[in-house]
Parts: C-alpha cells; structure tokens; sequence
C-alpha cells in the first residue's frame, strides 16, 4: 500500500513535470502548438474523468460526453453574453433571429462569472446524481448502467439541436467573446493559458487522487470486486457509487469549459455517442485503473491522431481504428498494464536478486561461520 | 382514423428494419455477451454489396438477398475469428474492439469504392401501393413486414429444431459442460456470429430502396437496434420481436403528436424508464446461468 | 521572456529526452509566399457523414489548383495545397484550420460545406486575419470580413422560385428541413415571400440531421395536401426522404418536391426515375450550356470519372479558386497578404461556368439563379432562367440591417 503510494506520488510529479515543463519547452513556445497541446489536456482530463467512475468504481458510463457537452456550454453561454453586450437587451444573434422576444430566464445568471463557473461545476454533478440515484438505487449494474448512460446522452443531444432558440442548435454557440478572469484575458495562443489549463488538469487530478485515496476510494474498489460483500457489510453502495459518478461528472465539466476557452466554440458534438465512445477508448488505452494513466491516454491518442492525420491524410483513421483493436486484444489493462506488468516484474527481479544475494551471502557467511568452527574445533 | 392507421403502418414498419437490423445482433449478444458496435457497418456491407451484385452482375436485390447473406456472413467470420474471439471472457472491452473494428470497415469501404452516396433499383414488382379507404400501404414496406417475420420465424426455427441451435442453446447454458460433452464451441459461437453478421446484411440489402447508401450509413441504426434487444430481454427472440414492434410504433405515434425529434427523444426516456425497472427485459430468460 | 529563460535553464537537463519529442517545429515567418510557392489550405471532410458531398468539393478546389499551375501558376509561382481531412466534425474543423492558418501560414483556406463547420473555423480565421473560401449555398446574415461567400444566399435562390412556384402550382406550402440553421431560416424567408404574395405555410417541421425514416411525414403530407413541398433536407435525409415520397405514389405535376439544397450529387444517389420531375433552384446545373462549363465538365469527368457529377457547390468550389488567382495577379507578389488579397477581389469579375461572376463589396458573390426541372437521366432541365445576375443580400429578411463593405450595417 505505502509503496504503492510512493509510486503514484512519483508518477504524478513526472506527470506534473512533463506537462508543465518539458512539454512547453519542447513546443519551443509555440502559440499554436501550445494551444493544440491545451487541447489535448483538456481531452486528457475529461478521459481521467472516466477513469473515476469506470476505472475506480467499475461504471462504465459511455455517456460521459453528455456532462462534459452541459460543462461546455455553460461556459459559452456566459462567453456569448459577454459577446452580446452591444445587441438589443444584450440577447445572443441567434435569438434574435428565431424570433426569442426577450433573454430566458435560465440564460441570465450567466452574465456573472462565479456563478458560471459554480454551474459548470455543479449542473453536471446534480445531472449525474439524479442520474446516480435513479440507476443505483435499482442496482442497475455493468451494461446495463453502459446501456443507459448512452441512450440519455442521444436524448439529450437530440434536445440540444432541437431547441435552437435557446441552444443555437446544431451549429452550437459560436462568436465568443474571450474569458477575462481576475483582469487577466485568456488568449488561447499564450504561454499562460497553457499554464492555465495544465493548472487545472493537475488542479483535478490532485482533487481526484485524495478521493481515490481515501476511505471512500477503498469502499468504491471494494464496490468494484463485490458489490454484495459491501452492502453485507452496511455500506450504503448506491450511495458511494453516485458520489463517485458525480465527481467524475464534475471534473468532465470542468473540462468541457476549458474545451470551450480552447476551440472558441461549443458545439452539439460534443455530446455526440462518436466523441463519447472516444473518451471510453482513450481511457481504456491509457490504463482505467490508474487516473493518471487515463489522462496520458487522452494525450497520447489525440497526439496521435493528430500526427497521424498530418501523415496520412487519406486513411488515417484507418490507422486509429486497428490501434484501438491492438490496444484491446494485445494490452487489456492499457499501456499503464504493459507499465505496471514491467514494473512488477523489474521489482521481483530485483527481489529475486536481492534474496539471492542474501541467501548466497548467509551461505557464504556461514560456510565461512562453518569453517571457523570447524577451525575451531 | 385514416390518420391512425397510417401512422400504425408507419410504426409498422419502421418495427420491420429494426427487428431485422436488431435479430442479429440478439443473437450475438445473447449467445456470446458481445456488445458488438460494428454490428451497423454489416448493415452498411450488406447495402453495399447489394450495389456490388447489381451494378456488376445485374442482380436485383430480391435475388441476391442470398449471396449477401453468405458475403457479409462470411466477413462477420473473418472478424469473430479474428478479433471477437479473444474477447469472450471481457464483454465490455467487445464495445471498444468492435467500434474500432466498426471504424476501419467505414474506411475500408471508403478507400475501396468511394465516399459518395450509392444508388440501388428498388425491386419494381413491389412497386405501388396498396389502399384500403384511406388507408396507404406502399407494397415494398408490406413486403417488408412480411419478409422481417419470416425471417424471425426462420431463426427461431434454426434456435429450436435444428441440431446447431440445440448445440448453441446448451453452450450459452453452460459452456463448460456443452464443452464435456463433446461440443465444439469455438466453432458454434463462429457460426452464430457469422449468422448474426448475415442477418445483419440481408437488412442493410433491403432497406437501399429506402435510404441513402453511404459509408456511415450503419451508425444510426446500431444503437436503436441495441435498446432493442436489451428491452426485449437478452436471449429472447420474441422478446426482441415485441420491443420492436412497441419501439417503432411507439415512435410512429410520438412523432404523430409532437415532431420527429421529440418523439425519438420521448422513446428513449421511456427505454430508459423500462430498462430500470425492468433490466432483465420484458421476456426475461428462465434458465439459470 | 526572463520565465522563459528560466524554464529553459531548468530543463536544459532534460535535453536529451525530449530530442524525440515529436513537437519541435521550425518556426517560419517572413513573407506569405515565398520559395516559388503560395500555401493555400483545403478543408474539405473526406471522412465522416458529410463527406458524400465534400469530397466532390475538395475534387474540384483540387482540379482547379492542378489546373492554374500546369499552366505556369500565379506570378511565376506554384499553388502549394495543404490538404486536411477535418472528419465531417466540427472540434477537427477548428483544429485543422488553426493548422492550416497558424502552422503552415496559408494565404487562404478553401473549404467547408456546412455552416456548423464554418462557424468553427470562423474564431480561427477572424482572430488571425485570414481569408476564408466557402463555397456553399448558405442561410446568409452573416457579414464576415475573413470570408469569401461564394454561394447563393437566400434571396438568391427564392426570389423568383417560390413566386413561381405558387403560381404554377399553388401557394399551399408543406416545409420540411433538417433541423439547423440554414433549412429555418431559408424557410423564414420563404413565409415573408409567401405572405406578400398570398400564399399560406400549412405546415412547418424539421427532422434530425441524418434522419432516415419519413413515414410520418408522408402520412402528414397525406393529411394536410399541400400544394407543394418546400424541401430543405440535406444529404442522406435528402435521399431517403425522395425514394420514400416516390415510393409512396405521389404525382409530381400535383405535388413537386421543390429543393433548395438537391443536386445531381443527390439526384444520382436517389436515382433519376424516383427524382423526375421535381425542381431545385440554383445558380448552376451540370447540364448548363456554356463553352465554360462544357471545358470543366469535360475536364472534370476525364479526371475523376464518368460516372461523376459537377453540381452547384463543387462549381462555386472550382471557380473561387480562380477567383482567387485574378486576385492574387492583381497584387505585386510581395504584397501578398490575406487582407491585400480580399481587397483586391472586390469587385472582380470572372467567367464561371454558370457566367460571369462578381464579387460584392460585401464578399457574397452575384450569381445567376435558375430553377430547373429534374428528369429521369439524372440531369436538369432549366426551366426558369433569372434575366439578370442577382445581387447577395445576405440580410434580405432583416430590415434596417445590410452587410456593406465596412461590415454589418444597422439602422
């Protein structure tokens, strides 16, 4: 357990040196490659998100874009107003042009920062744990819980594009205005808002790693082994796996909202069933069992396919699609399995070596012990 | 009441190409647990090899239907062989490999013919309707209906009465005793998936005359197919049969009374609400796994 | 830069790790075309749902490029294309543009067909002064001075359709569309021409994107008997949506399908005998007759197939690259810069295949409106043909707003 420990503590530190370190310096300070990089994070953090509720507690929400899309959107509605100031009662264009008489009720407190970034934090989670509720108090399990989450992510999708007056339908919220937080103005080219977005992956993980660690992790993997075991023991199991599922919700919001300071943009496709199913694989090619690793997947896929599209414009996603087969028939438990299984074994050896050493040692000592006392004989 | 009995046709149906599209795949996931997600690009193959056999040997789409079969069985062999096969014991991870497997058949067909739209002749004896008062029925969706029930009915009989379904009904039993007592079942969970991947392919074959022959033509359809087969009971024909049918007319009268989207979504929340409180579907399996 | 020193003092250690990293690119600055080439960017889905009709536009941007530098290029210098394939979704949209616009420092970008992948790629251009080519028929009120509009805009293409329209088969509408901006807002404009010339909406709705089943609107169509069906389905709805209506006996001389958005793309997948009859309304059709086009149909299908069509979209797609080389001939090659290049386009006038094109102060294009008739061979017969070339007016429904030269004009 304490080894254990210390050896999530180091990857975290790498994990942390890497992002805010090496990988700046090795863009060379480019703004564009900084900002596809803070892509990447963002899309790194929502599949750690998963790792929460899938890899901790055994959820498998393949709907896990729906939060993610509403943490987006919140943002942009706030973006968009700010965008909108110098229009009729400060009404978003679109509105306008559907024929909306007068700013909805539920649009106007996001003229207030806090408040947006409270929802975009909280609305997820509040989904998510009516959601929670509703599937764990009837001990929905495995893919049936898969089967659910997916279908409410089409339902709300299909929301989403079809009330245009309010949510600019297919199109999505577009023409923002940039964030300004604390006097300082996100220019999603810069140095700072890299740092910025990294700040808050590490922000996460952090937060996410004390609930892995504490007692309500221990509970969510004992859920996760058997769930039956546990409610003989008098833990309320509906109870933690929606805290479980909230959290990762939360987190999936954040990063929506950061997706959105990002791209500039919030669109329905973010919540689309392609983009979700996506989220699952890159947690799956990361290693669900570790919340670090899910985020490296994030990063590692996308850059991937960001390279490989560069190369092979014609089939790279043919080149996507048999890396995720590979990645599910050769490596199970994701490169954190091939990482943990070398690891173990470098460390057994190591074991194995140090015993020898010692037993050869014993033995040398007492054929020298022997000899002495034959000696003394 | 014309208007309702159109509408319960349209349900009809729409029930008609879901129950084709989604007994596939209640065969694979009943008898092998393998949420198979590239169960709607052996829909776009069987569509595609529908314009295959017309454009180069001139076979319209009734005669081909089995040739396609046999083709897109045979493609759902290569992949169980290939990939599914390793993926028994981890039914979950199925849903990564098939998407992946999903992806590469998209870009493969892509690559291979091109990424425009594909047109299929409709079979002209099925042409026109049929009209009882006000009541319109266009031939080819009454041939429709007809066909998926055989079809069902063909299934249920290779399940029931043939030696194969006797031996796949005692492997999803229990795989280790079908196992002592000297049945292959490698070789019978191959032959169901193949025979799921071929049903697959006869309903993409039949609904060309319907809708535009693309590469992404399957996605849409899967995960309508799949709420299906988990509403109407894992394992259970009849029961994907029934869900079906409530699902298409289900949708029929709620786009009837609100609009197209809204009436999907008013489905899916009431599959959401079935699938809580009665997971285990609406014709539940009595054996005991 | 003092952080910036810092980090680098920091991690010089680490040098030697990062050699392989896969993210150190040269930086390029300096002029927007040099070494004998000018980078333009095409952004054109060949993956994903909309890349039915993409990948005709990114043949035909394609051939027009082949084509300018087989003939010695621009000022001595080559076109250099810079392909992406942005996957028909709209995130990939913005970040291959940023690619194309930041990283490989395009002049201008070619690309996009629909308006959520333009709205994406708008932040990018807009925040880096770039130049936008778009192609595509749009829903207007939009005043971009990054985008070169080379598509019809609703008045273009309603102007003289829905009044005949209504009187040659009634002014009862059933509208139907895919449910997006462009097909509401199309329809918008279709109930203001409606209103002024006594015409009635009975119905009004809009179908998921991709959506394939029609049943329902067919009994729908059934119950209220339009007289004509204002279609603005897009792609595979399109299609499905035609072979269903066909399927279920309607006669198109009671009841016309009239399209804003179908082409021979369309047409060729519906196929020709379920689409006879029915109309569509656009600046260009395949069958147009015009030495012009008789070269780029000709060139176009020796290049790409005889089974292939040119339609409205891929036209536009092909001629803004020829727009942009007039442009670029009327700059001094050293003052090549998206904004010099806009500039210098206003105004300009080139032989298109449909006729001769202008771009306006406002950077929509005039164009030359048709409405034609389909039959069975998968071509369309012109059957209304605008005596003048109509001007954009991307604001046409929004009075006391017009899109001018210095952008959008209130008031």
């Amino acid at each position: 357990m304490n080894r254990n420990f210390s050896f999530d503590c180091i990857g975290y530190a790498l994990f942390a040196l890497l992002l805010l370190v090496v990988v700046p310096w090795g863009l060379g300070f480019d703004g564009f490659e900084l900002n596809t990089f803070a892509r990447y994070l963002t899309l790194g953090m929502v599949a750690m998100a998963l790792a929460l509720s899938w890899g901790c507690a055994g959820i498998l929400n393949l709907g896990q874009a729906a939060t993610f899309g509403l943490g987006a959107y919140i943002m942009a509605m706030h973006l968009k107003l700010k965008a909108s100031v110098n229009m009729p009662d400060g009404m978003p264009d679109f509105m306008g042009w559907t024929n909306v008489e007068s700013l909805p009720w539920f649009w106007e407190p996001f003229h207030s920062l806090p408040v947006t970034i409270a929802a975009g934090l909280l609305v997820p989670a509040a989904v998510a744990a009516v959601m929670g509720i509703f599937m764990f108090r009837g001990r929905i399990t495995g893919v049936f819980v898969a089967i659910i989450t997916l279908a409410f992510l089409v339902a709300i999708q299909l929301v989403f594009v079809e009330e245009q007056r309010y949510t600019g339908g297919e199109n999505g919220l577009t023409g923002l205005a940039p964030l300004e937080l604390f006097g300082w103005t996100a220019d999603n080219y810069s140095l700072s808002f890299y740092y910025f977005v990294a700040g808050c992956l590490i922000c996460a993980l952090v937060l996410a790693l004390a609930l892995v660690r504490s007692k309500v992790g221990l509970v969510l993997r004992a859920i996760k082994e058997n769930p039956d075991r546990v409610r003989f023991f008098g833990y309320d199991v509906a109870r933690y796996e929606t805290l479980a599922f909230c959290a990762s919700a939360a987190i999936a919001g954040w990063a929506g909202m950061l997706y959105v300071l990002v791209l500039e943009f919030a669109s329905p496709t973010y919540m689309g069933v392609p983009f979700s199913l996506a989220i699952v694989i890159w947690c799956a090619v990361g290693g669900r069992d570790s919340l670090v690793a899910a985020a490296l997947g994030g990063i590692i896929v996308n850059m991937l396919e960001g390279r490989l599209s560069d190369l092979f414009v014609d089939g790279w996603t043919l080149f996507l699609g048999m890396l995720f087969i590979l990645v599910v028939l050769v490596m199970p438990r994701g490169l954190f399995g091939v990482f943990h299984g070398a690891l173990a074994r470098v460390i057994a050896f190591y074991r194995q070596a140090r015993l020898e050493r010692r037993e050869s040692l014993a033995i040398s000592r007492s054929v020298v012990s022997g000899t002495h006392d034959k000696g003394g004989r | 009441m014309d208007v309702f009995f159109n509408q319960a046709f349209a349900g009809l149906s729409m029930a008609s190409i879901l129950l084709m599209v989604a007994l596939g795949l209640a065969i694979i996931y009943g008898a092998m647990g393998v949420i198979n997600l590239a169960h709607g690009e052996f829909v776009m193959l069987g569509a595609y090899s529908a314009w295959l056999l017309q454009s180069y040997l001139g076979l319209g789409i009734l005669a081909s239907l089995p040739l396609i079969f046999l083709m897109v069985g045979l493609i759902g062999l290569a992949v169980e062989r290939g990939v599914v096969r390793w993926l028994y014991h981890r039914p979950l991870d199925t849903i990564l490999a098939t998407w992946g497997i999903g992806i590469v058949l998209q870009q493969l067909v892509r690559m291979g013919v091109g990424s425009d739209s594909r047109y299929v002749a409709r079979p002209t004896i099925l042409d026109g309707n049929v009209a009882i008062g006000g009541v319109v029925m266009s031939n080819y969706r009454i041939f429709l209906v007809f066909f998926s029930l055989s079809v069902l009915a063909a299934t249920w009989y290779l399940l029931t009465r043939t030696e194969f379904g006797t031996k796949l009904r005692a492997v999803i039993q229990n795989k280790e005793i079908s196992e002592c007592y000297g049945i292959r079942t490698d070789r019978i969970y191959a032959l169901a998936f193949a025979y799921g991947a071929g049903l697959a392919g006869i309903a993409g074959a039949l609904v060309t005359p319907l809708v535009s022959v693309t590469p992404g033509m399957g996605t849409y359809l899967v995960v309508d197919a799949f709420l299906v087969v988990i509403v109407g009971g894992v394992g259970s024909l009849l029961g994907t049969a029934v869900a079906s049918g409530l699902v298409g007319e289900a949708t029929a009268l709620f786009s009837f009374l609100m609009n197209d989207t809204l009436g999907r979504v008013a489905v899916l929340l009431a599959i959401i609400m079935l699938i809580r409180f009665k997971p285990q579907g609406l014709f539940p399996d009595k054996v005991r796994r | 830069m003092k952080r910036r020193d810092f980090l680098k003092g920091v991690t010089a250690t680490g040098a030697v790790g990062v050699a392989g990293f896969p993210g150190i690119w040269i930086k390029r600055q300096g002029a927007w075309a040099a070494n004998g080439e000018i980078p333009v960017g095409v952004l054109f889905s060949l993956t994903g749902a909309v890349a039915v009709v993409e990948s005709t536009l990114h043949d035909a941007c394609m051939m027009a490029i082949e084509e300018i530098n087989d003939n010695g290029g621009i000022h001595g210098m080559r076109l250099k294309p810079h392909v992406e394939d942005p996957a028909s979704d709209p995130a990939t949209f913005a970040d291959r543009a940023r690619r194309l616009v930041i990283r490989d420092r395009c002049v201008s970008v070619f690309g996009s067909y629909t308006s959520a992948s333009r709205q994406a790629v708008l932040p990018v251009v807009e925040g880096r002064n770039n130049l936008y080519w778009y192609p595509t028929l749009y829903e207007g009120r939009e005043c971009s001075r990054n985008v070169m509009y080379g598509g019809a805009v609703p008045n273009q293409q309603q102007q003289e359709f829905v009044p005949w329209l209504a009187e040659n088969f009634g002014g009862r509408f059933y509208l139907i569309g895919n449910n997006y901006v462009y097909p509401r807002e199309e329809n918008n404009v279709c109930k203001i021409i409606l209103d002024r010339i006594g015409g009635e909406p009975v119905h009004e709705e809009y179908v998921p994107m991709g959506h394939s089943d029609f049943s329902s609107v067919i009994n729908r169509i059934r119950r209220e008997q339009p007289d004509v069906i204002f279609c603005t389905l897009v792609g595979d709805s399109d299609v499905a949506f035609q072979r269903q209506f066909h399927a279920a006996g309607f006669d198109p001389d009671q009841l016309p399908v009239a399209s804003l958005t179908r082409s021979e793309v369309e047409v060729k997948a519906i196929g020709g005998e379920a689409a006879a009859g029915h109309f569509s309304s656009a600046p260009y059709f395949m069958g147009h007759q015009s030495g012009e086009n008789e070269r780029f149909v000709e060139a176009y299908l020796r290049k790409y197939g005889q089974d292939q069509v040119t339609h409205f979209v891929s036209e536009a797609a092909y001629f803004q690259v020829y727009q942009f080389k007039a442009a670029l001939e009327k700059l001094d090659p050293a003052d090549i810069t998206p904004e010099a290049i806009r500039d210098a386009s206003v105004g300009l006038s080139i032989t298109a295949p449909q006729g001769e094109v202008l771009i306006d102060e406002n950077l929509h294009t005039h164009l030359w409106p048709k409405v034609a008739q389909w039959q069975s061979n998968g071509q369309a017969e012109v059957v209304l043909q605008s005596e003048e070339r109509m001007a954009p007016e991307p604001y046409w429904a929004y009075e006391g707003q017009s899109c001018t030269g210095e952008g959008l004009v209130r008031g």
